[in-house]
């Protein structure tokens, strides 16, 4: 067992963060009763205002007016670990949230098809930082120690056998104790744990509640730890509440992005792909603007995603200002990957039919694009249907891939007739009784037409389709 | 050479695929300037009788002939050259019709491997040309490849691949039209009839119905254009070598009626000498001695007298199995039938006036009908004599062809049109039963219907056409034919809705037509009712002396 703990020191503020478009601007989290907001978390640019976390907020407008302010949101914090845990959740199928703000891994099953721990740790990293937490990493055996240890290291890795000597090394106050524990033992001399494992257990016992010699055991990893996994929900939602009212399209695109990434995130971790899900607009006042989006087979790329949506956004008339962006995806079948040939003649700008088949929907609306069935009538204006899938039509008769909606005079000088009269006569049931010759016909330019007159006349030639 | 035979048409007794009676298609031809047309309905003969009276009054000559549809194999065409060739044909429709259900029929490749002589065949190819060789084994020197050109997707192509196919398997080709109706404005009732065939609207039933309505009698010119001259000159060859007319058809009366040594005539006469002793025992008047003498020489002039006998050897079964019966109708007029026993009015009586004539008589022109009714419990058991006696392939039933009538016209009409149930069963009623006329515009009016309207308008057309066309055969209740050589060798045999029955393929009126004579036993329910009273007047005289006193005027002889 090697449990892997990752540290979020700052969830609040990387949460509000990554909603806002400049990262890199001055930010105050702030709570507290309405009539005394007092700064809760900063981040570094605030800082180098001057800002401290506790100052009021009066005193802090005081000091500079340059800054941002954002709600310390509780429940925003809550969905993001509830996100973050998702996202975990791709690698390894043991995720626990014991502990605020930190994720514990069980990545020991993990590591023989992610790799060895030093791969396994950069690409956890890496997508932290491209999601944009902030982070520490530390593998140990139990998850206890590595939470104790979070605090303390970054980036450590610690094996069975140096476990003992890297949890003598923790100082007392970031061992996991209550706070008043850590106070005591502090103002007793005993700044290590090493300190604290030295003196006998039945001194300890009588003299700290028992929590603490749980706590010691929990970190030795003499005894285990309870914990609860999480579980992947069965839906997705997110809410990214926007700094200002937003009237155009352009506006909206970036926090889109960012919810389409987190649902490919989270489609990833649960190895599903979406088919269909819905974007809320939320207006000041008023029922929010939906724009559902619904595709013809799971798809769960982040990038294929955003274009899709933002092509049916742009075609989308809004009513009035928006404040916050709602994405919820209920319906997560599961999703079966393109298969790829290994070695692809296609080239690279080229996109599968399926990708082709999404856009063309997303721009020209959903019903613009359907499949054709056939129908059994001998007129040839009767003989398809639109159908939604894409059953091909079947005939033993040679039919024209392209029939003309209305018969047209032919135009083009003919250059002889190839195959004729197919003579028509039918429709009599419903009124629409028609009596024509066919012909194939081949046209000075090359080109092989469909054309019919009136059975058994002279009369001109009148277009009804073309042959490929 | 000029002109034309069509091979290959269907009448209305192709039932629910010919769009056309026998009637229009010969006046039709003969306004064309047809040289002859086959009749090939589809594995029966059932309207061949009714094309012969159509041909009688036109100059095209008939071609009896028919269509069949190898089970896994391909279409034919026969046509019947000679008196054998047509008794072989009605055998193997039989062969097909007695293996299958009623109004179905199965022809098996074995059953081809009979010898066919006399029979010609037209092989009408569909996508696969394997069965070519095999075909010739079968009729060789009497095949030929059948093109049909009906202005398809493309003609030229299959004219040239049904060529090259004649040539490399060596049969000479001819070209046919698989004609269904007479015009071309009969393709909606012919559509109509498809759908009613596969139980959908004609607008469901859009892969089955023809694309055109090239498949009706063309015009030569037409003809011309589309098929190369040699083709419609084969037609003419063809035409020439089939010279079957019904009338070779030689019906016999089945000999046993008459015992060895005795002719008919002179056997009735020893019957009728027999009966007259027994009738009148105080002895033969002289009026009834002359009526005798007449009535027998007009049998023996219009050579009845085997009809007689055979009549008279059924009621004589029935009298010995004690199972009542008696004739009717216009036989009671006869005097030979009254010694016979086959009816029991003595038409000679004191104060009776009956007409001989009515019955039987040299202007009539017609054979004489007599009815015989039995007591219908018992009936069963005539008809299983008259099986026993002659034997399942001699005797058989007579047909009825059920014909559409008003209301049933168009309720089918209405169907495949596509209308709802409920105005299907509103039309009906209009029509009333029994009627073979449309309902009158005040009629529809009252009904809720707009007699003007495009819809209604159509289905009135097309079930005007409809009326009078053949739907379907059933049994005819009592009719028997009965014949000396197998009744396959005159007429095909196939199979009726009750188990143990077997029906010909003609009605009374072809019957009549051709020669053949038909016996009807017929059931009556009154004198099952009578025979219980006599039982019953029986146990009780039996029992009871003052009963015996029963007066004899009133008592028919029935012992």
């Amino acid at each position: 067992m090697r449990w892997a703990c990752i540290l979020l020191p700052q969830l609040a503020l990387d949460h509000a963060l990554r909603q806002r478009d400049d990262p890199q601007a001055p930010l105050a989290l702030l709570s507290g009763p309405a009539n005394r907001r007092v700064l809760q978390t900063i981040n570094g640019a605030a800082r180098d205002l001057g800002l401290r976390p506790g100052m009021a907020l009066t005193a802090a407008q005081l000091l500079s007016r340059d800054f941002a302010t954002a709600d310390y949101d509780l429940a925003a914090v809550e969905r993001c670990q509830q996100f973050l845990a998702a996202w975990a959740y791709r690698f390894s199928s043991q995720v626990s949230l014991h502990y605020p703000r930190a994720l514990l891994l069980e990545v020991h099953s993990s590591l023989a098809l992610l790799g060895p721990w030093p791969r396994l740790e950069a690409r956890l990293r890496a997508e932290l930082d491209s999601l944009g937490y902030r982070h520490r990493i530390v593998l140990a055996p139990n998850p206890a120690a590595a939470r104790a240890l979070a605090n303390a290291h970054d980036g450590l890795a610690v094996a069975e056998h140096e476990l003992p000597r890297a949890i003598e090394r923790l100082p007392v106050n970031r061992a996991g104790l209550p706070g008043e524990m850590a106070t005591a033992l502090t103002r007793m001399g005993l700044r290590q744990l090493r300190q604290v494992l030295q003196l006998p257990r039945a001194g300890l016992a009588r003299r700290f509640p028992p929590v603490l010699l749980e706590q010691l055991d929990l970190l030795l990893g003499h005894r285990p730890l309870g914990l609860d996994f999480y579980l992947p929900p069965d839906e997705f939602a997110t809410r990214i509440e926007l700094n200002f009212e937003v009237e155009s399209h352009q506006a909206l695109l970036f926090p889109l992005r960012r919810a389409l990434g987190d649902l490919a995130a989270y489609l990833a971790g649960r190895d599903s792909g979406v088919q269909r899900f819905s974007l809320a607009l939320e207006h000041r006042s008023g029922a929010p603007t939906e724009l559902k989006v619904g595709l013809l087979a799971a798809e769960r790329d982040a990038g294929m995603l955003f274009e899709l949506t933002r092509a049916r956004l742009e075609q989308l008339q809004l009513p009035a200002p928006v404040l916050a962006l709602v994405l919820t995806a209920r319906d997560l079948p599961t999703f079966v990957p393109e298969c790829r040939e290994l070695f692809d003649p296609r080239p690279q700008q080229n996109q599968s039919w399926d990708q082709l088949r999404e856009r063309l929907r997303a721009r020209l609306g959903d019903e613009a694009l359907h499949g054709l069935n056939a129908h059994a009538d001998p007129r040839p204006e009767q003989a398809w249907r639109p159908h939604p899938g894409m059953a091909p039509p079947l005939s033993d008769r040679p039919r024209p891939g392209w029939l003309l909606a209305e018969p047209q005079p032919l135009r083009e000088p003919l250059a002889h007739i190839l195959t004729g009269p197919e003579r028509i006569e039918s429709g009599w049931w419903d009124g629409g009784d028609l009596r024509r010759d066919y012909y194939r016909v081949e046209t000075r330019n090359g080109q092989r037409a469909w054309v019919f007159r009136g059975a058994g006349t002279d009369e001109p030639f009148q277009l009804h389709g073309w042959f490929a | 050479m000029s002109g034309y035979a069509e091979l290959h048409c269907l009448s209305n007794f192709s039932f629910q695929r010919g769009a056309s009676s026998a009637q229009e298609l010969f006046e039709r031809a003969q306004r064309l300037g047809y040289r002859a047309l086959a009749i090939t309905d589809e594995c029966s003969l059932a309207g061949i009788v009714r094309a012969k009276q159509a041909a009688k009054g036109s100059d095209v000559a008939l071609i009896v002939g028919c269509e069949l549809r190898i089970e896994a194999g391909p279409k034919l065409v026969l046509l019947v050259e000679n008196l054998s060739g047509y008794q072989r044909l009605c055998q193997l429709i039989t062969l097909a019709r007695r293996r299958a259900d009623k109004g179905r029929y199965r022809l098996l490749r074995e059953d081809l491997q009979t010898p066919l002589e006399g029979l010609l065949a037209i092989w009408l190819p569909d996508q696969q040309h394997e069965d070519g060789h095999w075909l010739q084994t079968l009729f060789p020197q009497r095949l030929w490849l059948g093109v049909e050109l009906h202005r398809g997707p493309d003609d030229a192509g299959r004219l040239a691949e049904l060529l090259v196919l004649a040539e490399q398997t060596g049969i000479p080709a001819v070209a046919c039209g698989d004609v269904h109706m007479h015009a071309r404005g009969r393709r909606a009732l012919q559509d109509c009839m498809t759908a009613i065939r596969h139980h959908l609207t004609v607008a469901e039933a859009g892969q089955y119905l023809f694309a055109n309505g090239e498949r009706h009698l063309r015009r030569l010119d037409e003809l011309r254009e589309l098929y190369p001259p040699e083709l419609l000159e084969e037609s003419l060859r063809i035409a020439e070598r089939c010279r079957f007319d019904l009338d070779d058809l030689k019906y016999e009366y089945p000999h046993e009626v008459v015992p060895k040594g005795e002719t008919p005539t002179t056997w009735l006469r020893h019957l009728v000498e027999q009966g007259a002793h027994k009738r009148w025992p105080k002895g033969v008047t002289q009026k009834a001695r002359e009526q005798l003498e007449k009535e027998l020489q007009l049998i023996a002039e219009l050579k009845y007298e085997s009809y007689f006998l055979t009549v008279h050897d059924i009621v004589a079964y029935a009298r010995r199995q004690h199972i009542l019966c008696q004739g009717r109708g216009s036989a009671a007029n006869s005097a030979v039938c009254f010694v016979l026993g086959i009816t029991e009015l003595d038409p000679l009586q004191e104060g009776r006036r009956l007409l001989f004539e009515r019955f039987l008589s040299r202007e009539r022109n017609e054979p004489p009908d007599i009815d015989v009714d039995f007591e219908h419990e018992r009936r069963e058991e005539v008809i299983q004599y008259v099986f026993r006696r002659y034997g399942r392939d001699r005797a058989a039933l007579t047909a009825v062809v059920n014909t559409y009538h008003g209301a049933g016209a168009i309720r089918d009409v209405a169907k495949a049109l596509g209308l709802p149930a409920q105005q299907q069963g509103d039309l009906a009623d209009c029509c009333g039963r029994w009627t073979d006329r449309l309902p009158s515009p005040e009629r529809l009016r009252e009904a809720g219907f707009d007699p003007e309207s495009p819809a209604l308008r159509r289905v009135l057309a097309l079930t005007d056409a409809l009326i009078g066309f053949p739907r379907h055969l059933s049994q005819h209740p009592g009719g028997f034919v009965i014949s000396e050589r197998p009744l396959t060798e005159l007429v095909p045999v196939e199979n009726a809705a009750m188990a143990e029955r077997t029906v010909i393929q003609w009605d009374k009126d072809d019957l009549d037509e051709v020669g053949l004579l038909k016996v009807d036993v017929l059931a009556l329910g009154m004198l099952t009712a009578l025979r219980r009273c006599f039982d019953l007047i029986d146990a009780i005289a039996a029992s009871a002396g003052p009963w015996r006193r029963y007066p004899r005027k009133t008592r028919p002889p029935t012992r």
